[in-house]
């Protein structure tokens, strides 16, 4: 039932941007699109003409091509193999593959994107995730005897790159634009969308609730549309002023990844880490959480040595919300419950080592109830949940810490507006409690509503902290090629 | 419906195959005596299946617990040759599956090779070692204590329940006590809780501050410590040691767990569960022995059922 009366109208050269929060059936509809899964009841055209969509080979004759969220792209195979996959190899004397042409044909897929940065004989492991999903899209742009390729739909494309490799994407799409197919763009983003949609659809509760050309809508009609909640004031504002004790230092302190890093985090301050993709932000928030360690230099938090581990860090009220929820936030096949009780197993038992279901229980409520997570109860499975729901839960096990030190890696990538809005009240909440907070983001105007100093690094070195409210959105993105430059 | 099947499938099959049995043998099979006699039967097996659940939940394997099952029954032996006490003996049998076991984890944990790669080096070496401490030689006789190898052919006299001149064998009991420890540590412990977390994401169990490579090494030292157990108990129950009568235990232990796993919602390993594809393998055993089929055809069927029961919940899974 995730979807009840929904409509998409597409058209050639034109960019459709799908929008909703998580679970308004945005998944759905592609999945239909891709044949994967059925309606009840359905009309597709193309042309006129009447199109079933029974399975995954029905679409892709029909033209359609999905870049999904999660790029499964085989990381030991090289670029060009993962270009060609699916597709079968050129061949030599009928059996042997004939890398040279393999190549050429990745290579051509590429400019057609119009990218040449990439070498296509390396491992795809070695490129970074914006290339990766450069090399996706060229991978499904490859087509068979003429076969061309009518729709993209591109899933939340830019939840995993940095401003300047969206940039190239954006490039990318203008391109696919010009070549006269129709692209759907699933995205939170409401910036991107303004700028690079030509139409937007908005989905809520498995409806469509608003369709039409961007330019005859706006930010706020849209976001009313998602929610059906004016979000004036999607950024909590202070409240409550900024502690005098400082909880967190870092004095010239180096690990594998990041080199001089010098800044004092006082009692209940918000401090943005930013900057181009892998410039150190996750590195920061690891050197304080013991997952990498310090080198060089010192990192203090509450007057004593940084955590040597996960596991210290946790006991010391230091909490993580990791960059990557699937792979390293969450358990996906177990129940939310035991996700957020995970780290504090040990204070919610009883003696000698054995678990108290009840306190369990009562821990798990009072914290998904705290972080309005929307489930049918604690027991059910993460996997069943939203990304959005998925993230609270992370966030709910770190609030369970009662935190001193909240380390939040990109804590609203692929969450939608109203999650985020959620998000952004917990963390509001829990720095008017006392809690510090690092947080690393690539979304800047979060940076600068939430943070009360903004760090920027750039290839493991950070500027001095910037107070945000020096900063504006254009300023920010400025000192990133600034800094580059100098 | 599907669903059920899923989750029933395996218990329906295990209810199948006891009416087949019964309705084929009606006189022998549904007997107190038979059935006391599958307990005893299937009690190594169970030994080992439950203690491979420990590292099984995690997602790991353990390859040798056969041949380690085998080098602790010819370490009892041979010291009992020498003339040590059986206590003796027994605890050296067991240090020795501990240190197996702490040997294993070690590899999986702190080197980081693959379980399945480790165990199966693993394996090997310990099969090793029991045949050279062994002289490759079966030690049987006068070697073994009677008080040992009594141990397996006694046990609690069941007149009081109105089962005259039949016993509850000591070797079912010592596979009950297992059962029930493994079956307590996994889902009364915050240790077992832990062992499951690190099988559901390892990296997120880690980043929440479990300390993963304890938890590993010290499941993995217990699996060999249970392997030394079941090592034991065939050794007092052949009243022999030889360094290849473990070897069997390995792969069924695992089918054990695998069928058990097809029961879960999760698809996880439950101890309670292994211990019905410890049962569902032994009655076969038990049974298609009685009805005289010969043993290459039980194999192939043991083969399928596993295949059928496993390859019936991956269809189901993806289904969903």
């Amino acid at each position: 039932m995730a979807l009840s009366s929904a409509q998409l109208d597409l058209a050639p050269g034109r960019v459709h941007a799908l929008m909703g929060e998580n679970g308004a059936g945005k998944s759905t509809l592609i999945k239909i699109l891709a044949g994967v899964q059925r309606a009840d009841t359905m009309d597709v055209t193309q042309d006129g003409q009447a199109l079933t969509l029974t399975n995954a080979e029905d679409a892709r004759n029909a033209g359609f091509r999905f870049i999904h969220q999660e790029l499964n792209i085989v990381p030991h195979l090289s670029v060009a193999e993962n270009i060609l996959l699916g597709w079968a190899y050129p061949k030599r004397f009928g059996i042997a593959i004939d890398w040279k042409r393999l190549e050429q044909q990745a290579e051509n897929a590429l400019l057609r994107l119009g990218v040449d940065h990439i070498d296509v004989t390396l491992q795809a492991a070695r490129l970074s995730t914006g290339d990766r999903m450069l090399v996706k899209i060229a991978g499904s742009l490859v087509s068979l005897d003429g076969e061309e390729a009518q729709l993209y739909v591109l899933d939340e494309p830019t939840a995993a790159l940095s401003e300047d490799e969206a940039e190239k994407l954006f490039r990318v799409i203008e391109q696919l634009k010009a070549a006269g197919v129709a692209v759907l763009y699933v995205s939170h983003r409401m910036n991107e969308v303004m700028r690079i949609c030509d139409d937007v659809t908005v989905l809520r509760d498995g409806k469509t609730v608003l369709s039409s050309p961007i330019a005859d809508t706006n930010r706020q009609q849209i976001i009313f549309a998602m929610t059906g909640r004016d979000l004036e004031e999607v950024h909590p504002k202070r409240k409550t002023p900024i502690g005098k004790t400082i909880v967190c230092t870092a004095k010239g302190a180096a690990t594998a990844e990041i080199r001089n890093i010098d800044f004092e985090l006082h009692e209940g301050e918000i401090i943005g880490i930013c900057g181009l993709t892998n410039a150190g932000q996750s590195d920061v928030l690891q050197m304080f959480m013991g997952v990498s360690s310090l080198l060089e230099g010192e990192a203090l938090v509450a007057g004593q040595p940084a955590p040597k581990s996960p596991s210290e860090a946790w006991q010391r009220h230091i909490a993580y919300v990791p960059r990557e929820r699937r792979s390293e936030g969450l358990m996906l096949r177990r129940s939310a419950q035991d996700n957020i009780v995970l780290p504090h197993l040990a204070s919610l038992s009883r003696s000698a080592g054995i678990t108290h279901s009840k306190a369990e229980e009562a821990t798990a409520k009072q914290f998904s109830n705290a972080v309005r997570l929307k489930a049918d109860s604690p027991r059910q499975s993460v996997y069943e949940l939203s990304g959005g729901n998925q993230q609270k839960v992370v966030f709910a096990r770190a609030l369970a810490a009662a935190p001193k030190l909240l380390l939040l890696d990109e804590p609203t990538r692929g969450v939608d507006v109203g999650a985020k809005f959620d998000i952004y009240s917990l963390m509001r909440q829990a720095s008017s409690d006392g809690c510090s907070i690092l947080l690393t983001s690539s979304d800047l105007p979060e940076l600068l509503g939430m943070c009360d100093r903004i760090i920027i690094m750039r290839d493991g070195v950070q500027s001095a902290p910037i107070p945000a409210d020096a900063l504006t959105p254009a300023k920010l993105l400025a000192q990133f090629y600034h800094s580059e430059a100098a | 419906m599907i669903r059920t099947l899923k989750l029933y499938g395996t218990l329906i099959g295990f209810v199948t195959i006891l009416v087949f049995f019964s309705v084929q043998l009606p006189d022998t099979f549904l007997t107190a005596r038979n059935l006391l006699n599958i307990t005893q039967q299937v009690s190594m097996l169970a030994v080992v299946a439950c203690s491979m659940t420990l590292v099984m939940v995690m997602g790991d394997f353990d390859l040798s617990v056969g041949s380690m099952a085998s080098l602790a029954g010819i370490v009892a032996a041979l010291l009992f040759s020498m003339g040590y006490p059986i206590s003796v003996g027994i605890a050296a049998a067991l240090l020795v599956g501990v240190l197996g076991g702490v040997f294993n984890g070690i590899l999986v944990s702190f080197f980081g090779i693959l379980p399945f790669v480790a165990t199966l080096g693993t394996l090997t070496m310990f099969s090793g070692m029991a045949f050279f401490t062994s002289g490759g030689k079966t030690i049987f006789g006068r070697d073994i204590p009677t008080e040992f190898s009594g141990f397996a052919r006694s046990g609690l006299e069941l007149d009081q329940i109105g089962l005259i001149g039949l016993k509850l064998p000591y070797l079912s009991l010592v596979a009950l006590l297992v059962l029930v420890v493994v079956w307590f540590i996994l889902e009364q412990t915050i240790f077992g809780r832990r062992l499951y977390a690190i099988g559901g994401n390892q990296e997120a169990a880690r980043l929440a501050g479990l300390k993963v490579r304890t938890l590993r090494l010290c499941a993995f030292a217990m699996t060999g410590f249970g392997a030394a157990i079941a090592g034991l108990m065939y050794a007092s129950r052949v009243a022999s040691a030889n360094p290849t009568q473990g070897s069997g235990l390995m792969l069924d232990a695992i089918a054990a767990v695998f069928l058990g796993m097809t029961m879960s919602e999760e698809g996880e390993p439950r101890v309670l569960y292994s211990l019905i594809g410890v049962l569902i393998l032994g009655i076969l055993d038990n049974g298609l022995t009685q009805m005289s089929v010969d043993s290459y055809i039980r194999e192939i069927l043991v083969g399928a059922i596993i295949v059928t029961a496993v390859a019936f919940s991956s269809i189901t899974k993806q289904s969903r």
